[in-house]
């Protein structure tokens, strides 16, 4: 091989660098929503472990509550709950608007999202702040800190990534290449959603 | 299939590129060769280390009496060894294996997420440093086994809030995220970058071992990461989940590390199991004996690999039922590496055998493997269990496998693909001495831990009765031996990369599509995606592999 | 020509059995003595694994002995072998036949658990609930044939202490009577220890804070030692006692002579290792648990 005909070959390459790129470009979003999906059933290992943990704690715990506590209210908390669930709904409207190109009504949607979102973090805020109990105040109160703020956490991941997908859609042709970013923070927001039902029925339902 | 090496290419050309090169692997490549290469020579680096840590160990246990060094050097040494070990070597250096070899080989241009994927290198010299620099804090770097089981890991004498185990547990999360990057990637890569015509069955086994060991990492790693998170909280925040005298179950522990850290083992074999099947075949000029069955027995040990963590646990106090449960599931691995074994010897049997390095240390291996699965089918018996459980015999075996089998497959599998990655050859004189002082090395080393443990040594000990004097005194020649034996090893691979005789695009006569590829393969891999037409391993069967390729 | 094959073949595995057998054989010399009922039983079935695993082992190292041997590529011969992708008869083989051993051995195993009638495997310490929900797989023998010893075991950061109830003695030297079963109800103030006689092929780990029942019997006099075998910190490798089996008659004197002794402080490995440490002006290493201070016990040798 003389080096023009590595040069040649080298042109070569970028033309077919150039034709696959746009293959791989349709193909990327769909790898990313794959990848994506894999690292949330591989995330929801870690929600499945602290709920086993806490099943285990709570069967075998002979002075379960710290004394002093009767209880967990469960009132405020339901509300919580109906207001983060109905936001999977909203946010799917959100995401209709966005299909049907209607970038104002995406917008609206997504935003209204992202109150309810935070408005469950204020809730979970002034639940947390009217308890009696600590983090430290034995493994009830380990357990019931570490899975409420450990999916709050996740709440807020998703309130910052709905942020980031909310400023974007003012970008020009932000959507131009598909909507991965919009679809993924959506799907991620329904797995938030699915943990905290089941979080509910652990933590507040089952007493 | 035979391929003549290219003419020799303009010297300037060619030396500009190999500078270029060099520098390459210094930078945040997002080139799965590239990446795969730092990994591979990363994790090589902390692999020397933990060594050494294991050296200054057999020094101390040479003779019963804890003279070397203090008995919380000999703890932390213990701890980080089998740390830096796991962490820092056998899970970087098989990623770097699937990096490199997973793309090429199901004919993909790089792996699903570029990025991703140098980003969860990134993270292995950053967690790696963390483990070592902990050495340098108040009171030492964690000393509570690899295990890290409370209530002792959680003791922390010093009081400070910055410690050993504190830095630990951290740099074990980090290299949790990184794994599980590295296998959303490895996972989306395999199942969704596949080139044309590269169907399940025309996978070469590697890549379905890689497969199975990355489902692994992804369900298993939250655990221990879960399990890490508390102890964290634990350890510093004041929480009691393991603190048995305020309600907390330190059993509860054992299982969140062992639901994750006993297929760990899985995840560091498979692979391996991957690189034997790439290898016998090439340097028997055989195929692979019922290739389809041994594919599919990679994801049935996945499968079982979920359902015996209790294993580790039957003298931890473990209900009667449950022993007998895990007893026999553990047992039932046996079944799919046995079809795994006699897959491998069948391929040798009456082939045209080549004693190159990577197959006399992927014959190594074999043995050695087999052996460890001898000794693994006693320790999963109950009975035999709690006589050896938490002795020098589970030692033994471990690093039977660990050291035996998967460092040996690791061997063989750098020595079978170096010209590919490097474009030159080895010395292959240096290549088969390494191989006799790590294969005499291994047995001087782990054979007498065995008797160690029948005889009631316990692992983890800085000193013990005089007893036992004997055999550790072998171990502890075989660990010097084993340490020297890497020399010719650096040399070899240092000088040969550098000076070494310029290997073609298949020395080896091998059948893949990796060895359809310039050595070292171009930054796209394929100048055109190939089009897979045949089954893997055709030797003996002159049909080509691809449509449009070589 | 196919008779010879089978013949050569009966040839070799008879041979090779044979070689286990010695092997399976030899094995029981790699173990510490059999000081108690328990360790017979574990010892006939490692026995057995040993001879099945040397069988298979020398199976398998042959054929590829064998084959790397014979089958070799001359030089300068680059031809392939042959074309063989599997066998399905063979491949059944190979998966029945280790499916039907790995069978084998379970039974054999689970008989020789139930044998062993370790008491009820500690489900209190495992979960303290799970009593009620499973009934372990051992029974205990039935305790009415036979009075057992009842002895109190303190495993603590790294001392261990062996309290006698009824005679309320205490000891840093476990003394047990030869062929009577010992109960031992064991406790941990700190971490997690494991209670390890090598010369009974018994352990169990002491979940703090948790009564741990445990029972074995020994059945040959001697001097055996006890040691931690789960890691349990600094001093863990100098957590050791001995262990002495006696006859009854012995036993009884001990005791009594035991008792009048009144209580001292014993020698303690790790608290004078650690008291010496101390005195070093130049520390060799980091900071540890403080050890408990030595014992103060009836009787320490």
């Amino acid at each position: 091989m003389t080096s023009i005909d590595r040069a040649l070959d080298q042109e070569q390459l970028e033309q077919s660098k150039q034709a696959t790129a746009q293959e791989n470009e349709h193909d990327e979003a769909g790898n990313s929503m794959f990848g994506f999906v894999i690292f949330l059933l591989s995330e929801s290992v870690i929600f499945l472990s602290f709920f086993a943990g806490f099943i285990v704690y709570k069967t075998t715990t002979s002075d379960w509550l710290p004394p002093g506590v009767e209880g967990l209210e469960v009132r405020e908390p339901a509300i919580n709950t109906v207001i983060l669930v109905s936001s999977s709904f909203v946010i799917y409207i959100a995401e209709r608007y966005l299909h049907d190109k209607n970038l104002w009504g995406f917008r609206f949607f997504w935003l209204l999202t992202m109150a309810m979102g935070s408005y469950f973090l204020y809730g979970q805020a002034v639940e947390w702040q009217s308890l009696k109990f600590g983090f430290s105040s034995g493994v009830f109160g380990g357990t019931f800190y570490l899975l409420t703020g450990f999916h709050g956490l996740h709440v807020f991941t998703g309130i910052l990534l709905q942020g980031i997908m909310l400023i974007r859609s003012f970008l020009s042709d932000n959507y131009e290449n598909g909507q991965f970013g919009v679809e993924a923070t959506s799907l991620f927001w329904h797995f938030v959603d699915v943990i905290w039902i089941i979080l509910f029925v652990l933590i507040y339902v089952w007493q | 299939m035979t391929q003549i090496a290219p003419k020799k290419l303009p010297i300037e050309a060619d030396s500009h590129e190999e500078l270029l090169s060099w520098r390459r692997y210094f930078s945040f490549s997002t080139d799965h060769k590239v990446i795969g290469i730092q990994y591979i020579v990363t994790a090589f680096f902390f692999y020397l280390v933990a060594g050494i840590f294991a050296m200054i160990m057999r020094g101390e246990l040479i003779t019963p009496e804890p003279d070397l060094v203090d008995r919380t050097v000999y703890n932390a040494l213990f701890t980080m060894h089998g740390t830096i070990m796991l962490f820092g070597w056998m899970f970087p250096v098989l990623a770097g294996f699937a990096n490199y070899l997973v793309p090429i080989m199901i004919g993909a241009r790089d792996m699903a997420f570029p990025r991703l994927n140098a980003v969860a290198f990134w993270m292995v010299p950053v967690f790696g440093i963390m483990f070592i620099l902990s050495f340098l804090v108040p009171g030492g770097p964690a000393q509570a086994g690899w295990w890290s089981y409370p209530p002792v890991s959680v003791q922390n004498p010093t009081g400070q809030w910055l410690n050993g185990e504190f830095i630990w547990l951290l740099a074990v999360t980090i290299s949790g995220v990184s794994s599980i990057m590295g296998a959303v990637n490895i996972v989306t890569t395999i199942l969704r970058m596949r080139c044309p015509g590269m169907s399940w069955f025309k996978m070469p086994v590697f890549v379905w071992t890689v497969l199975a060991a990355q489902i692994i990492q992804l369900f298993g790693l939250p655990a221990l990461t879960a399990g890490a998170v508390m102890l964290l909280c634990d350890l510093s925040f004041g929480t009691t989940f393991f603190d048995p005298s305020q309600g907390g179950n330190p059993v509860l522990f054992q299982h969140f590390f062992w639901f994750y850290s006993h297929p760990a083992v899985y995840v560091m074999i498979l692979p391996v199991f991957g690189i034997f099947s790439e290898v016998f075949p090439v340097y028997a000029r055989k195929p692979l004996f019922g290739y389809k069955v041994v594919a599919v027995s990679s994801l049935i040990i996945t499968g079982l690999s979920a359902v015996v963590w209790v294993h580790h646990m039957f003298a931890s106090g473990t209900p009667g039922w449950m022993r007998m449960l895990f007893m026999f599931s553990t047992m039932l691995i046996s079944v799919p590496t046995g079809i795994k074994v006699f897959a491998w010897v069948g391929t040798i049997w009456g082939g045209k055998i080549r004693l190159d390095t990577p197959m006399l240390f992927a014959l190594g291996g074999l043995i050695n493997f087999v052996f460890s699965g001898i000794t693994g089918i006693m320790l999963s018996s109950v009975p035999i269990d709690i006589h050896v459980n938490n002795t020098y015999f589970v030692v033994g075996h471990f690093h039977y496998v660990i050291y035996g089998a998967i460092v040996f497959g690791l061997y063989g599998g750098i020595y079978h693909w170096f010209p590919k990655m490097t474009g030159k050859m080895y010395y292959e004189g240096l290549g088969k001495l390494h191989f006799w002082l790590t294969f005499i090395g291994t047995t001087l080393n782990f054979l007498p831990m065995h008797p160690l443990g029948l005889m009631g040594m316990p692992r983890r000990v800085a000193s013990y009765d005089p007893e036992f004097a004997f055999w550790n005194v072998l171990a502890s020649i075989g660990a010097f031996l084993l340490g020297m034996s890497t020399v010719p090893f650096l040399i070899n691979m240092v000088s040969s990369w550098i000076a070494g005789k310029k290997a073609g695009d298949n020395p080896w006569r091998a059948i893949g599509l990796e060895w359809l590829l310039s050595s070292p393969p171009d930054v796209e891999n394929f100048e055109e995606l190939p089009i897979v037409i045949a089954e893997p391993y055709g030797y003996g069967k002159s049909e080509p592999l691809t449509e449009n390729m070589g | 020509m196919k008779f010879k094959t089978i013949l050569t073949l009966v040839a070799i595995a008879l041979t090779l059995g044979a070689i286990s057998i010695w092997v399976g054989q030899l094995s029981y010399s790699w173990l510490p003595p059999q000081a108690s009922v328990e360790s017979q039983l574990i010892d006939n079935l490692f026995s057995f694994l040993v001879t099945l695993g040397t069988f298979i082992l020398l199976g398998v190292a042959g054929t590829v002995t064998y084959s790397v041997l014979f089958h070799r590529a001359g030089r300068y011969d680059l031809s392939d072998g042959p074309h063989i992708e599997g066998n399905v008869t063979l491949e059944v083989v190979w998966t029945a036949i280790p499916f039907l051993l790995v069978l084998w051995i379970a039974v054999y195993s689970y008989q020789t658990y139930i044998e062993m009638s370790i008491r009820g495997p500690m489900e209190m310490a495992h979960m303290p609930m799970a009593s009620s929900i499973a009934p372990a797989l051992a029974e205990p023998i039935d305790e009415s044939v036979q009075p057992m010893t009842n002895i109190e075991v303190e495993a603590k950061q790294w001392a261990w202490v062996f309290r006698y109830p009824e005679k309320n003695i205490t000891s840093t030297e476990l003394h047990l009577p030869v062929d009577r079963r010992a109960h031992l109800v064991m406790r941990s103030p700190d971490v997690i220890h494991g209670f390890y006689i090598p010369a009974f092929r018994v352990k169990q780990d002491i979940i703090p804070q948790q009564n741990i029942d445990f029972e074995f019997t020994p059945i040959r006099t001697g001097k055996y030692r006890l040691r931690d075998s789960q890691y349990s910190g600094t001093y863990f490798a100098a957590m050791q006692a001995d262990v002495v089996v006696e006859s009854m008659a012995d036993y009884e004197q001990w005791l009594a002579e035991a008792r009048q002794k009144s209580p001292s402080p014993a020698f303690n490995q790790a608290a004078s290792e650690y008291a010496a440490r101390e005195q070093k002006s130049a520390k060799a290493g980091w900071a540890t648990i403080v050890p408990a201070s030595p014992p103060i016990v009836n009787y320490h040798p």
